[in-house]
């Protein structure tokens, strides 16, 4: 093997001299750029980093927020549920409020409308039946109505007792005064027989007094200090107003 | 210029300018081109580097071959990686590229003269020291030669001569060998047997580049390292205990 010792040495100066340049054009070069590029993709990755450490506090306050949110609604939805439903019982408890004044009113008007139709059923019933009595009475017996009511007055104060007669008298006898209040105007030969039994059987200085009054039904009526002795229609309306009240009353369960 | 001829050991042989002891042979004038082709190379993509992520493809190429040379330094010193990089560096980009050139005809890769090989082994020879002195002072240094006794210098002595020629004479005959078998293979296989030695050249190149660039690394570490590791090794079972 020969060596040649200008071309060793050359080789040596040369290894040399690409040693410098390399490390001056290359090394030193490329070593600072990956260097720098290092230190700035750190700088990058410790940016994302921060960055999603900030996106996860975000993301944990925006799952707090909602989670409040989801709870606070939770809570008004409870709350207006429970006040729908305090609404809901104070509006049913209003209706049945008014429900229950409609009734009262509604039953009151039946009421009255009822008892305005029976007192219109009595009247009508009261005259009707008066009129048909009178009639009967004229074409069966040729009696006057009027007249025997009267007798009946009579035959009941014929029949009192002492003490009844003294209550009915009361105690003035002077000057008192007993008034006769019919629906029908008396005959004066009938009051002439009145005052007669009246004065004879009660007290020979009282005074009679005659009234004509529609208020009495089909009747008449003696009045003195408080007492009365009458007869009128009124015990038979009374049986044949509550009779049909009771028919009303069942009609009315029966639709019911 | 003259292609290598077979009875041509060496491109050293091959004289293009003479005058007095000057001898301007083809391994110099090869050697100045690998050297043109890497200095102008290197400004030209060191010019405007960018330290941006995004990059030039060569600046890429040019990154990926620096990391590799320093990360393989960093597997075998563990420290001061960027001290031993420029020469390392330098010794391994000079014979990668002086043997993959070897695919441009009519070249003749200067490390296939021993001439060279000797000159670069020569280099490791001087460095091994200079790196061990600088490292650890001159004494504590050639202390390493006595170890573990006095008896041992000789051996040292002996083994680094030898090292250092088996250094110059692998990556010769390694090339020089390879570029001989091509030439034969020409003469009695002229067609596809070269290309594929020519194939399988580049990557003896290459591996030999790798080698010679390893074993330097290794060397160095060895004058560097060897007295730190002899004084660490007795505490690796305290340091365990804690």
């Amino acid at each position: 093997m020969h060596i040649d010792w200008f071309v060793f040495f050359s080789q040596i100066v040369n290894f040399l001299i690409l040693l410098f340049l390399l490390k001056k054009f290359l090394y030193g070069r490329i070593i600072r750029a990956i260097d720098a590029r290092k230190a700035k993709i750190g700088a990058l990755f410790a940016e994302a980093e921060q960055s999603r450490q900030d996106a996860r506090t975000a993301a944990e306050d925006c799952e707090r927020k909602r989670q409040d949110l989801e709870e606070r609604y939770e809570q008004s939805l409870n709350e207006a549920r429970k006040e729908a439903e305090t609404y809901r019982e104070r509006l049913m408890e209003k209706a049945r409020e008014e429900v229950d004044y409609l009734k009262v009113r509604w039953t009151e008007a039946l009421r009255a409308e009822r008892n305005n139709f029976l007192h219109e059923l009595r009247q009508l019933a009261g005259r009707q039946i008066y009129a048909a009595t009178r009639r009967v009475l004229k074409d069966l017996a040729d009696l006057n109505l009027e007249e025997r009511i009267v007798e009946v007055l009579l035959a009941r104060i014929a029949s009192m007792d002492e003490n009844e007669l003294s209550k009915f008298r009361g105690p003035d006898r002077e000057g008192a005064t007993i008034t006769v209040t019919c629906a029908f105007d008396i005959p004066p030969a009938t009051q002439a027989r009145l005052n007669d039994t009246l004065h004879r059987y009660l007290s020979g200085d009282m005074d009679v007094a005659y009234v004509r009054s529609d208020d009495i039904l089909s009747g008449c009526e003696l009045r003195s200090d408080g007492h009365k002795i009458s007869w009128s229609m009124k015990d038979y309306l009374d049986t044949i107003e509550e009779r049909f009240n009771s028919a009303l009353y069942e009609e009315a369960q029966e639709r019911t | 210029m003259e292609v290598v001829a077979i009875n041509q050991i060496s491109p050293d042989q091959v004289i293009l300018f003479s005058w007095w002891f000057v001898t301007i042979s083809a391994t110099l004038a090869y050697t100045w081109l690998v050297m043109g082709v890497l200095v102008i190379g290197s400004i030209l993509i060191t010019g405007n580097l960018s330290s941006n992520p995004t990059m030039t493809r060569w600046q890429s190429v040019l990154e990926v071959l620096v990391e590799t040379i320093r990360s393989e330094i960093r597997d075998v010193v563990k420290d001061g990686v960027d001290t031993y990089f420029p020469f390392i560096g330098t010794l391994f980009l000079f014979i990668l590229f002086s043997n993959v050139f070897t695919f441009i005809p009519g070249y003749v890769a200067p490390t296939s003269s021993l001439t060279t090989t000797a000159a670069l082994a020569i280099l490791v020879f001087f460095a091994v020291p200079f790196y061990g002195i600088s490292k650890q002072g001159i004494l504590e240094y050639l202390k390493e030669y006595f170890r573990p006794t006095f008896i041992f210098f000789p051996f040292h002595v002996m083994g680094e001569l030898s090292r250092t020629l088996a250094l110059a004479v692998r990556l010769f005959g390694n090339l020089m060998s390879h570029e001989k078998v091509i030439a034969i293979l020409l003469a009695v296989t002229p067609l596809f047997f070269p290309v594929v030695m020519q194939v399988l050249g580049l990557l003896i190149g290459i591996i030999q580049a790798y080698i010679f660039a390893v074993l330097t690394i290794v060397y160095i570490a060895s004058a560097t390292q060897s007295h730190e590791e002899a004084e660490h090794k007795p505490r690796e079972p305290n340091s365990t205990n804690h």
